[in-house]
């Protein structure tokens, strides 16, 4: 599904993020990657989603190579192959929630039916009218849930998606990521500082300058 | 002083990152200023030249001496000069000549002044001859003439060169016989001998004013009551400062107007300012919120903006005064203090800085910026901090409904005032209805703009499933305080300039017909208009009547008359008119008496719009005017357009005018060519009459012509003020537009993730300006045309007392329409190039 | 500069006329033509006293000594011009300037050290101003100059730095000047006037200025002169003085000097106590500076003491103070010395007269 090869990405001479880093994540998989702030876990993230392009190595999703695809192309890909949950939601605040869950659906031509399904999916039935300010924290990130998934991407990249919430719903919240992912048969990539919340992942891999390790308890194998 | 040092950084902070709106903020307010600034300066300084030149006419005398009638009996110079407490007595013989040699160029005529030099010397020394080394004597002798210097120039004459000018029919030689003591730069005069004057000029026994020095322990107002009692009432005495009323009021509309105009121009750049802040607090809100939560109190936080206000203010006026300092003084250099005018035709004035009336529009420019930021902060400041802080909502919570009363309340208070009666002769309300329309039509925008565009996009939603178009709609529709916010820039200008070019156009086409109904004759003669007997005799009417190639001719007499001393002069027309269908000489409104139920036992007069409104003869009224000294009664049978005389005039049957005051000469002739006679026969046989060189021979045509590019000369200034609404309006757009595009950063970085391409967030925005500007165009439109109304009917027959026909200058209109639709749109994109083009990794980000 | 320049060339008109008349010799427009004056011309009064429209200039000049009832001596002038210009005669209109009536007056207080000076001008017309035919009456404004019937004149000068209202009575018949009235003023026959003098008027009225009113009394000499052309071209300027002699005699004296420093042409007459009178030519009369003075407003030069000589007889002349000029540059561009004198014999006062000393500041032909 998902495949690094030798990446190596530095800012500056100083400053060397990743080098040699190489992965694969098979299809259906749901990862949670740890680390240390700093250590390049949304850069990692940016390279996967073609915002960002390594110094040398690939990406490859699918077989495509992200690394080669210009930023239109790029863009392309990533309308209909990838979903994206933000901690800070960022929900469209003049789009009602159904109208920000079929962005993804209409930018691919789809027609927008299934965004009210997912909409319901993540519980949000009779909200669909209503406007993001209407809505609570942990709603908003429901309906980012289902924006992520109403295109039927096959992988799904979610940055600290509870950072904003209160350990409550933050369990609700990730317990719902997983449950979609799964649902919509995608894979998943979960970024996340939080102990807890890698717990939902299938199993965890730790950043580090050295690369990608498999942490020690891994919950689900 | 923390909370100062605070404030100082965070205003440097915001200024730094958003350097480009402040200069356009600062621009708008500078531009206003300027524009305002500069016809103030050049209006003051053309009008202190004309009074200026106007009090050296006058020299040092206390008390002058007029008649109504214009010209009156010399003999009153020796009873006043020996009247009790008179110390000086100086007669002075004022009238225009032509020049022979310009007589056919528009410019033709010489102001002269004949003046008894013993009597001149102690009253009036600046107009005292400068006569060569040992020709002392040709300051009295019989065939000289003193020019100043402007004069000469124009002339293009020197000391002992021979000047011709036109007396009625004839030329009269006068050698050059030196300069003048002291004139005005510009000011274009002749002086000669009285005596001489009277003789040369057909002038015997007249006098145009007697200027009076009084004994120094007189008492003005007591000697002035015991003198009218003693003179006959056709006669006025006024002092200096009467004349200089009378010459501030002459010109006081077209000033008042223009300094209007421009005020409006400055209250166009507050709504861009307003804009501005506006959007610079949304940016900034969850900041400002969060020094709220800090503990900045309501009053420090609205201090914080207002400062901001107060800041951008001082440099956008200071730069302002500056540039229309300059600007005044260039215009006086390159062109003349008239700005088309001809209130102040050939004067050179100096430009004086005058700290107050600078003081006056700096306080101004910053109030404008100061509002602007003031109704920003308010807004802000109110605001429910925790809501704000936690919120990505930044849409203003502005309380639509609230706005909207405000809104009506100033469209229907601006309503009633369009029926209010003029203040002190000047449309002070209709201004007021006018700035009450604006920011009422502004006010309403976030609701007209939530009902357009959430009809629209239901509409297009059923249409059309292009993201694009729909985030744009539901954008304009669901974030519609800001898109108003944008739009009132554009609104506010776009108005403006609808209304000026509606107003100009209906005045233009106004005057055009009005044209062709005072000038139905193909040619038209006047003769030089010197000297009172300077007419056109009885022998030389019959002469023209038997001239081949014509079949009709009319004969005028034209001639000034002063019903109040404080006004000024109203014109007399005495002409042939059909008294049963006087529309068909006239230029009549409808205001008019049935032909056939006119008084038998009284003559009828037919008054300009202007003698109702100033001098009150309406229609129906029996009035008195004086016809050769004696106030003779009529009865107002109509009223008459007329776009020529500003000030009233008054048409009367000939055969009347000619029973009253024994007055069988003529200046002007109307004639009519036959069919067979082309235009050029005409002239010619006119050209060879014998007394040819005194006729001023006109073709309708050409008068038409001459007239219209008159017109455009004088809305040369408004269309200044159109340009520079139009770039106002734009920079509006562009600022507007550009603050939002930063402010909407973390939204187009989503949108970039979610795979939105680049072209797509561009073409988003494009398409959101193209909206935005169609309904400010829309409404600009209406708003535009309303204001239109308001200065065509209200404002124009209030300060100039005419009334005209709407027409609308729908090419130009559409022209403009376009032009800023595009360059709207084109800011947005160029606006958003910015933006997209910044790291959207970042913008999504919440920790950077 | 250019305001001063012009209001001295309007007021040179005034001047020229009473200086020197130089000018209308050069302003030679032949518009007008004016009767001249010719040697055997029998005066006729007091048709006579009256104006002579025809003539191109005319005065009537009044200079004397007056105390005040202060006691204090004060020296005065009076004179009336009439001027005819080249205007138009054809000029139908009451403004036409045809003739020009000119005023000035000024008196010599030794408290005050130095002249006061009044002037007026104006064209004749409207009953303002005028010279009247047939007997001497010149107005202008409310300024007059009159004779009744009785041979009694009455002047009236009124400003509001200076007034003078003086009536003047004759006590000695007239002195007709020249060969009976027939006055050369040069070796051309055509440049001479007719001139009368009459001595010892007996002065009485009263002077106002310095907001004081003071009543007078004392005697004047008037002359009236009239003229076509006066003065050869070659004309610098000329000295002239007038003597009532206290035991009754009177003298006149006169000399026009040329711009080479000679003496053009000189002229007195002498009538004593019993009316003889004794003529003086060119040749008899010298005018001889005793002490000049130099004026501290126009550092010009002046004779202010002289020694006149009138063939045996020798005239001493000590001005009443020495600043007697009047110095009106900057209205009307010149100067000149017009004061009172005492006349000595052998350091004897015998009389008091009027000096007049022209063209010494400049050269009067401009």
């Amino acid at each position: 599904m998902l495949e690094l090869r030798h990446i190596s990405k530095s800012y500056s001479k100083e400053q060397q993020v990743f080098t040699d880093l190489s992965y694969i994540l098979k299809s259906g998989e749901y990862v949670a990657i740890m680390g240390d702030s700093g250590v390049g876990k949304s850069t990692l993230l940016n390279l996967i989603a073609g915002l960002d392009f390594p110094d040398s190595g690939e990406v490859l999703i699918d077989g495509t190579t992200m690394s080669q695809l210009d930023d239109e192309m790029a863009t392309l890909f990533r309308r209909k192959a990838l979903g994206f949950i933000f901690q800070s939601f960022h929900i469209l605040p003049h789009l009602t929630v159904s109208q920000n869950v079929a962005l993804p659906l209409l930018l691919n031509g789809l027609p927008g039916n299934r965004a009210n399904t997912l909409l319901a999916e993540v519980g949000l039935q009779g909200r669909e009218n209503d406007f993001p300010d209407q809505l609570s924290g942990g709603e908003l990130q429901r309906v980012a849930i289902a924006r992520a998934l109403v295109h039927q991407p096959k992988l799904i990249l979610a940055d600290e998606p509870t950072g904003n919430l209160d350990p409550a719903t933050a369990h609700e919240i990730l317990q719902l990521i997983r449950n979609e992912i799964k649902k919509n048969s995608a894979s998943g990539i979960l970024v996340t500082h939080s102990q807890t919340a890698a717990a939902t992942a299938d199993y965890i891999l730790t950043l580090t300058p050295q690369g990608l390790i498999p942490a020690k308890a891994s919950p689900n194998p | 002083m923390k909370i100062l040092q605070l404030s100082g950084w965070l205003l440097l902070a915001e200024w730094r990152t958003r350097f480009g709106q402040i200069i356009v903020a600062i621009t708008a307010i500078a531009m206003g200023v300027a524009l305002g600034f500069s016809i103030h300066l050049i209006n003051s300084a053309a009008l202190n030249e004309f009074s200026a030149a106007n009090k050296s006419l006058a020299g040092q005398s206390d008390l002058q001496v007029y008649n109504k009638q214009g010209f009156f009996d010399e003999m009153l110079y020796p009873k006043l000069a020996q009247y009790e407490g008179i110390k000086q007595a100086n007669p002075v013989l004022e009238f225009t000549a032509v020049v022979s040699d310009k007589f056919h160029s528009k410019d033709h005529k010489l102001k002269i002044l004949g003046i008894d030099v013993f009597r001149a010397a102690s009253i009036s020394p600046d107009l005292l001859g400068v006569p060569a080394e040992g020709k002392a004597m040709d300051s009295f002798a019989d065939d000289t003439i003193f020019l100043s210097p402007a004069a000469m120039e124009w002339l293009q004459l020197e000391q002992d060169d021979t000047l011709f000018l036109n007396v009625g029919l004839e030329a009269i030689p006068l050698r050059v016989a030196g300069g003048l003591t002291r004139a005005r730069a510009g000011q274009r005069i002749g002086v000669m001998d009285i005596g001489a004057a009277q003789w040369r000029f057909h002038y015997l026994g007249l006098l145009s004013r007697i200027e009076l020095k009084l004994e120094s322990n007189a008492q003005y107002e007591a000697f002035k009551d015991r003198l009218s009692k003693e003179l006959d009432d056709n006669f006025y005495i006024s002092e200096i400062a009467d004349q200089e009323k009378r010459l501030s009021k002459m010109s006081r509309a077209y000033r008042v107007n223009l300094n209007m105009l421009a005020l409006v121009a400055l209250f166009t750049g507050s709504f861009l300012v307003f804009s501005t802040q506006v959007l610079s607090i949304i940016r900034r809100r969850s900041q400002l919120v969060f020094l709220r939560v800090m503990g900045f109190t309501r009053q420090q936080l609205l201090l914080q903006i207002i400062t901001e206000g107060i800041v951008l203010g001082m440099i956008g006026a200071i730069s302002g005064l500056a540039i229309g300092y300059g600007c005044a003084v260039l215009v006086i250099q390159l062109l003349d203090a008239d700005l088309g005018s001809n209130f102040f035709y050939g004067l050179k004035p100096t430009i004086y800085f005058n700290l107050w009336d600078a003081s006056l529009f700096f306080m101004i420019g910053l109030s404008v910026a100061v509002l602007g930021a003031f109704l920003a902060a308010k807004e802000i400041v109110n605001a429910n901090q925790a809501s704000a802080l936690k919120s990505s909502h930044q849409d203003i919570a502005m309380n639509r409904a609230q706005w909207s009363w405000r809104a009506l309340f100033c469209l229907s208070l601006g309503l009633l005032m369009t029926v209010l009666p003029p203040v002190f002769e000047l449309p002070i309300f209709g201004y007021m209805a006018i700035a009450l329309l604006l920011i009422g039509g502004i006010a309403l925008m976030p609701w007209l703009a939530l009902l357009v565009f959430s009809s629209l996009q239901n509409s297009v939603a059923r249409l059309s499933k292009n993201p694009i178009i729909l985030m744009a709609l539901a954008r304009q529709a669901n974030a519609s305080n800001q898109a108003s916010i944008a739009l009132s820039g554009v609104l506010a200008s776009f108005g403006l300039i609808v209304a000026m070019a509606i107003m100009v156009l209906s005045f233009r086409e106004s005057v055009d017909q009005w044209l062709d109904h005072v000038l139905p004759a193909d040619l038209y003669i006047s003769v030089a208009d010197s000297g009172i007997q300077g007419g056109l005799r009885d022998d030389e009417q019959k002469i023209i009547n038997q001239l081949p190639g014509f079949i009709r001719s009319d004969f005028f007499r034209v001639q000034p008359l002063t019903l109040d001393p404080n006004r000024p002069e109203i014109t007399l027309i005495a002409r042939p008119i059909d008294t049963l269908n006087p529309e068909s000489t006239l230029p009549l409104t409808h205001d008019v008496i049935d032909p056939y139920q006119l008084p038998k036992d009284s003559m009828p007069l037919w008054v300009s719009e202007a003698m109702v409104d100033l001098y009150g003869f309406a229609v129906g009224k029996k009035v008195k005017i004086p016809i050769d000294g004696i106030w003779r009664e009529f009865f107002v049978a109509g009223v008459w357009r007329d776009y020529g005389r500003q000030f009233g005039a008054v048409q009367m049957q000939l055969s009347d005018y000619q029973a009253l005051s024994n007055d069988l000469s003529f200046n002007t002739a109307a004639l009519w060519l036959d069919t067979q006679t082309a235009m050029s026969e005409a002239y010619t046989s006119l050209q060879q009459l014998p007394f040819s060189d005194a006729l001023e021979i006109k073709q309708s045509q050409r008068i038409r012509k001459t007239s219209l590019d008159i017109f455009d000369r004088s809305f040369a200034v408004t269309y200044a003020l159109e340009i520079v609404a139009i770039i106002i309006g734009l920079l509006g757009v562009a600022a507007s537009f550009s603050a939002q595009a930063l402010a909407r950063a973390k939204e187009f970085g989503m949108l970039r993730h979610i795979g939105v391409t680049r072209k797509q967030i561009l073409s988003m925005l494009a398409v959101e300006g193209f909206f935005m500007t169609t309904l400010g165009i829309i409404l600009g439109f209406v708003l535009g045309w309303c204001i239109s109304l308001i200065l065509i009917f209200v404002v124009n027959p209030q300060s100039f007392h005419w009334t005209m026909e709407l027409y609308m200058p729908w090419n130009w209109l559409m022209l403009i329409s376009g032009i800023m639709l595009v360059s709207a749109s084109f800011a947005a994109l160029l606006a958003g190039r910015k933006t997209v083009s910044v790291d959207v990794i970042r913008s999504v980000r919440e920790d950077w | 500069m250019r305001y001063l320049y012009n209001k001295r060339t309007i007021l040179i008109v005034v001047l020229m006329i009473f200086c020197t008349a130089i000018v209308w010799a050069q302003q030679s427009e032949t518009k007008r033509q004016y009767t001249s004056v010719t040697p055997n011309y029998t005066l006729t009064f007091p048709k006579d006293f009256g104006a002579h429209p025809d003539f191109r200039i005319e005065w009537w000049y009044v200079t004397g000594w007056l105390e005040t009832n202060e006691q204090k001596t004060l020296g005065f002038q009076i004179t009336f011009f009439r001027s005819a210009t080249s205007h138009d005669q054809e000029n139908p209109s009451q403004f036409a300037p045809k003739h020009l009536i000119i005023a000035h007056a000024a008196i010599s207080d030794p408290s005050i050290g130095k002249i006061i000076y009044e002037e007026k001008s104006a064209r004749a017309g409207f009953d303002l101003a005028y010279a009247k035919e047939g007997d001497t009456h010149v107005k202008l404004d409310n300024w007059y100059f009159v004779r009744n019937e009785t041979g009694n004149y009455q002047t009236k000068i009124s400003t509001e730095r200076l007034s003078l209202q003086l009536s003047l009575n004759p006590t000695q018949e007239m002195m007709l000047q020249g060969k009976n009235g027939f006055s050369r003023k040069g070796p051309n026959i055509e440049q001479a006037s007719y001139y009368y003098s009459q001595p010892h008027l007996k002065v009485t009225g009263t002077i106002k200025h310095q907001n004081k009113t003071l009543t007078v009394s004392g005697h004047a000499w008037l002359d009236h002169e009239w003229s076509s052309e006066l003065l050869d071209a070659r004309a610098d300027g000329w000295d002239w003085v007038s003597m009532n002699l206290f035991d009754g005699s009177a003298l006149v004296a006169f000399q026009i000097r040329g711009k080479d420093g000679t003496k053009l042409w000189a002229y007195a007459q002498q009538r004593n106590m019993n009316g003889k009178t004794r003529f003086f030519d060119t040749e008899q009369v010298d005018f001889m500076p005793v002490r000049t003075w130099q004026s501290p407003h126009t550092n010009a030069w002046y004779p202010v003491e002289m020694r006149i000589r009138t063939s045996e007889l020798e005239w001493q002349l000590i001005p009443l103070f020495d600043d007697q000029e009047l110095d009106s540059r900057s209205s009307t561009g010149a100067a000149y010395w017009e004061g009172a004198v005492s006349i000595l014999k052998n350091q004897q006062i015998i009389g008091q007269g009027y000096l007049e000393l022209t063209g010494y500041e400049k050269s009067l032909d401009l």
